[in-house]
This record gives C-alpha cells, structure tokens and sequence, in this order.
C-alpha cells in the first residue's frame, strides 16, 4: 500500500524540486491519518450492507460479502425517510433562498446608503452571528407556540431565518463595500433607484458569493437538530435529523439497518459538498480570515 | 408616481431594504434573547396564562440545590478548554502540512474537511454505533491488537464518556479549523519566508518567526470560534449520550433543554441558559472590540 503511494509520489514530483525526505515523510504522516479519517465511513457503510448475522460473525473492516439493499429499504420505511425527506426538501428549499434574499437586501442598504443607525444595526448583526441559539430553545418554543406556528413550515423557517441572517449579511455586506462606487454613480445619476441598482448591479456582480452562502446555509439548514427537536414535535413534521435520532431510538440493535438510515441521510449534505467544494471553503473564509 | 417619490428618499429606500431582515432577526433572534433572561426571573411551566416573578430564586435554586447544574458546568468548562486545545492545534498541523506543495493534497484536505459538513447528530449516531461495546470498531481493533484489557464500554463508562465523546467531536470540527488556517497562510508573505530560507533559517526558525507571527490575527479567530462553538455543543452530546451515564456527561445548552423541555421548569432552564449566555458575552464582546479595531486601522 505505502510503497504504491511513495512511487504515486514519485511522479507526481518529476516536475517539482529536488526530492525532500522531510515532505515525503509529512505525505506519508498525512496520507496515514486521513486513512483513519475516512475510517469511519468506510464502517459505516461496510455494516449497512450487512444482515444481522454478517454484523456479528464478521471483522468491522471486512466488506460484506452478500450485500444487503433490503437494508435501505427496510430503513427507509421504517424510519419514515419519505416524509423526513420531504419536510427536510421543503423547508431548505423555501428557508435557504429567501434567507439569501432578505439578507442581500438588508447587506446593500448597510454597504451602501447612509442613514441614521446603520452602526447601531451593523454591530447588532455581527454580534448575532456568535450568539448560540442553544441557549434560546425554550424562549423560542414559547414564541412560536405564542403565533401557534408549531408544527408548522412557517413555525421552523422563521427563526431558521432569523439565525442565517447575521452571518450572511455580515458576508455580503462586507463584499458590497468592496463594489467600486464608479459602478454605482453613473446609475445613481440616470436616476435610478436602490432597488434597480441592487437588483440590476449588485446581484449579478455577487453570484459567486451568493453560491458559496448558498451551498453553507443548505448544509446547515440540512443538518439542523436543535431548533427542529423543540419546535417540530408531530412525528408527520419531522425533518431528517430529528427522524435519524429517533430512528436510533427505536431500532439501535438492527445494526445493518440503523447504518442505512445514518448514510441516507448523510449522503444529500455529502454530495453538495462533494459537487461545489470550492465555493464551502471560500463561503468559509470571505467573512471570517482577510488577508 | 410612486416610484419617483422613492428614488428620491434614500431613507425610505434603506427602511425598506433593511426592515424585512430587522423584522426577522429582532422578533426570531433577539426577542427569544431577552426573554430567556426575563424567564429566569420568573417560575413557569410553559402552560400557565400567568408568569410569576420569583427574583433570584432560580438562579439560587440551581447554584445551591442542583448537583448537576455544577457537573454540567464543570463538563462544559473541561469541554471547551479541550476544544480551544486539540481541533485547533490539529487543524493547524494538518494546514501547515497541507500548504505544502503536496502530491494530492486537494483530495487530502477534502477528506479531512467532509465530517465538518455532516449533521452533528449524525456524528453522534455513527460514533455511538463505533463506540458500540460489541460490534464497534473501538473494540473490535483493540481485540485485533491483543490490547483486549483496553476494551471498555467507552460511552457507558462515567469516567470515559465525556472524553469518548470529545474524540467524535474532534473529528468532526478538526476540518473547520484547518480551513480557517489554510485561508490564514495565504497572507502570510512568501517573499519574507524567501528571504529567512536565504538567509539560512531552518524549517522551525521559518515557522517560528515568519509564519507564526503572520498568522495571529488568524489563531485568536480559530481560537474565538472555537470558544464559541464549543458551549453550543448540544446535538452531539444529545446523540451520543443524552447527558449519561448518569449526567456524567451533561453540559449547560442540554441541562437547560432538558430542564425546560423535559421537567417543564421554564424558570430554572432558562436561568442556566442564562448562565451560558453570559459565559459566550464575556468571550464575544472583548472579540468584537478587538476585530472592530482591526477593521479600523486596516481601513
């Protein structure tokens, strides 16, 4: 295996400098823990192949030998996947653009017009972009049982909302400061008003930030736990997340099924990742490292 | 003509850009805020139409008559001293060894970032099954090795649990961090680095005196995040043991879930949210200042 890798090494670095022992050690060292790192997929995969019997007659790291789909399918009706999906589908789909919209509005209003109290909000937003809402679940319950939205779409997008918003507009606002005002004047000028120049100037030139927030707001909106488990008690609302925790409630010892419903529901917020990579790591890092 | 009316007050146009995020933001966000604080004045079921106010009396309640209020608090002290520690220490490692001009190094750095993208919760129900005392894979390749007396019931354990989960909480949040780095390295000066090489510094001189110092600004936002992150940590915990063995493994965010959520005593939960709120303060606004003035003299 290593001696693969090492002539891998080999011709990757014909064009490079003279060989460095000290590099090729730090690949190996990389390469070895990113084995461990991927470890745990590659288990978790291996057993929701498995029947019962295969679980516990044979090694972890041993493929399976007869692999089990029924697995998946058992999961998927068991574990009720049709409807977590389609609540988890739903909500991200409505939750993930508008969030970008309203906060994009919100972020050219700061970037770009003066008005009174625009420190005053700015700060506020920065700071809730660092305010946990695990503190606020029982707060937040009570509110929105308050507008009798539990159990309800609108009950679980608005404070989705209300918590994408600050990091998001943080982002864009700082980008939109970063417009050349030349682009600007010239529209101001002819007359026109805010809300062409944000939608006819400002949207377009910021698509690939926008894709990047995009991309991490659905991963988060995705996996969120928390605010769901208080806010959507009915078994019929239930999003992904809160269908897995149950689903290992209820059924931890079907070992090869329980691993089916861990990669079904892993595997949407995978292949985004997977699929728009580079924008995860720029989303990540226009708001928080600048150079 | 209503359009001409607003292009000529920019006032107007501002409310109207802003108000809809403000609305949101003010009525999902900081309401819910303000009100956890008001909450822990007060005793409440979550049912009742009236709220009493009882003063401190839940803030003494949990301080003086809750044992677990003080594991929580200790797991949750422990728990982020550990996590401005390891995953960025680690993350650290693998960035400066990933700047490198490495042979796959992009699928290198994707690898390690992946768990950063997957729910936490379903970490913890991967890791629970990994932690399995049977069938897992910790057991399993202790077994392997012939480290047989090594096998332990690593979630079930009180004196381990905690620290079993931190590892699953480390593999999951190492990634963020090295990203972090890996974006912080691209500012530091290549031509400095150029000349500390020529003037013959070694590996370690290199590092300690060029790159490190480029990448302050950069460690305390790691650290910072870090800091944060880690008093959130609640489905993770959640998942894998639910505050047991016998609240060995509680922290504040889930102790106060469960005392709200659970016992329905709105007073008393809020009142530890309270506790963890001003925790997270005491770190974010000392943060803010000292990023707002650097803002400042960059501009």
């Amino acid at each position: 295996m290593s001696v693969r890798k090492i002539e891998a090494l080999d011709n990757a670095a014909i064009a490079a400098p003279p060989r460095d022992w000290v590099l090729v050690g730090l690949w190996i060292a990389l390469a070895m823990v990113a084995v461990l790192w991927v470890a745990p997929f590659v288990f978790i995969i291996f057993t929701s192949l498995k029947s019962m019997a295969a679980v516990m007659g044979s090694s972890a790291f041993s493929p399976p030998t007869d692999p089990q789909i029924s697995n998946y399918v058992a999961a998927w009706n068991r574990g009720r996947f049709e409807t977590t999906f389609t609540n988890s589908a739903i909500i991200t789909v409505i939750k993930v653009p508008l969030g970008l919209f309203i906060s994009a509005m919100a972020a050219y209003a700061l970037a770009r017009i003066e008005f009174s109290g625009r420190k005053v909000v700015l700060v506020l937003i920065l700071f809730g972009t660092m305010i946990p809402f695990q503190v606020m679940l029982a707060p937040l319950f009570t509110l929105v049982n308050g507008f009798g939205l539990i159990d309800t779409y609108p009950g679980v997008i608005l404070p989705y909302l209300a918590f994408g918003i600050p990091y998001q507009v943080f982002i864009l606002q700082s980008f939109f400061r970063g417009v050349p005002k030349e682009l600007t004047e010239a529209a101001r000028i002819d007359g026109a008003s805010h809300f062409v120049i944000f939608r006819r100037i400002f949207l377009p030139i910021s698509l690939p930030v926008l894709a990047a927030l995009f991309i991490l707001d659905f991963v988060a909106t995705w996996n969120e736990f928390a605010m769901a488990l208080v806010l959507l008690q009915d078994q019929g609302m239930w999003t992904l997340p809160l269908g897995l925790s149950a689903f290992q409630g209820q059924f931890s010892r079907d070992y090869g099924q329980l691993n089916a419903a861990i990669v079904m529901t892993v595997l949407p917020a995978a292949l985004v990742y997977l699929i728009f990579q580079r924008y995860f790591v720029s989303g990540l890092t226009s708001g928080a490292v600048k150079g | 003509m209503q359009t001409t009316n607003l292009a000529s007050d920019q006032r107007l146009q501002a409310a109207l850009l802003v108000t809809p995020a403000l609305i949101i933001y003010g009525v999902f966000a900081i309401y819910p805020m303000v009100d956890v604080v008001v909450l822990s004045f007060q005793k409440w079921n979550g049912l009742d139409a009236n709220r009493q106010f009882v003063g401190f009396s839940n803030y003494i309640g949990i301080f003086t008559k809750d044992p677990v209020f003080w594991v929580a608090f200790r797991n949750t002290v422990t728990w982020t001293v550990l996590s401005t520690i390891f995953p960025p220490l680690f993350g650290l490692l693998l960035a400066l060894g990933l700047n490198q001009r490495l042979f796959a190094r992009n699928s290198l750095r994707a690898i390690y970032y992946l768990p950063v993208i997957i729910a936490p919760i379903a970490v913890a129900t991967m890791w629970r099954w990994m932690y399995d005392p049977f069938f897992g894979i910790f057991n399993q390749v202790l077994s392997l090795l012939g480290l047989q007396f090594w096998i332990k019931d690593w979630l079930g354990a009180r004196d381990v649990a905690l620290y079993s989960a931190f590892v699953a909480y480390v593999w999951q949040t190492v990634g963020f961090s090295m990203v972090l780095f890996l974006a912080g390295l691209q500012g530091v000066d290549k031509s400095l680095e150029e000349a500390a090489r020529i003037d013959g510094a070694n590996r370690w001189q290199r590092f300690r005196f060029v790159t490190l110092p480029a990448l302050r600004p950069t460690i305390t936002i790691v650290l910072v995040l870090s800091v944060i992150s880690s008093l959130k940590a609640f489905d993770i915990i959640y998942g894998l043991t639910g505050g047991g063995p016998a609240q060995s493994t509680q922290m504040l965010a889930l102790w106060a879930f469960t005392q709200s959520m659970q016992i329905f005593d709105f007073g008393r939960g809020s009142a530890i949210s309270t506790v963890l709120l001003l925790i997270t303060l005491a770190i974010v606004i000392p943060y803010m200042r000292w990023a707002q003035k650097r803002e400042e003299s960059s501009e």
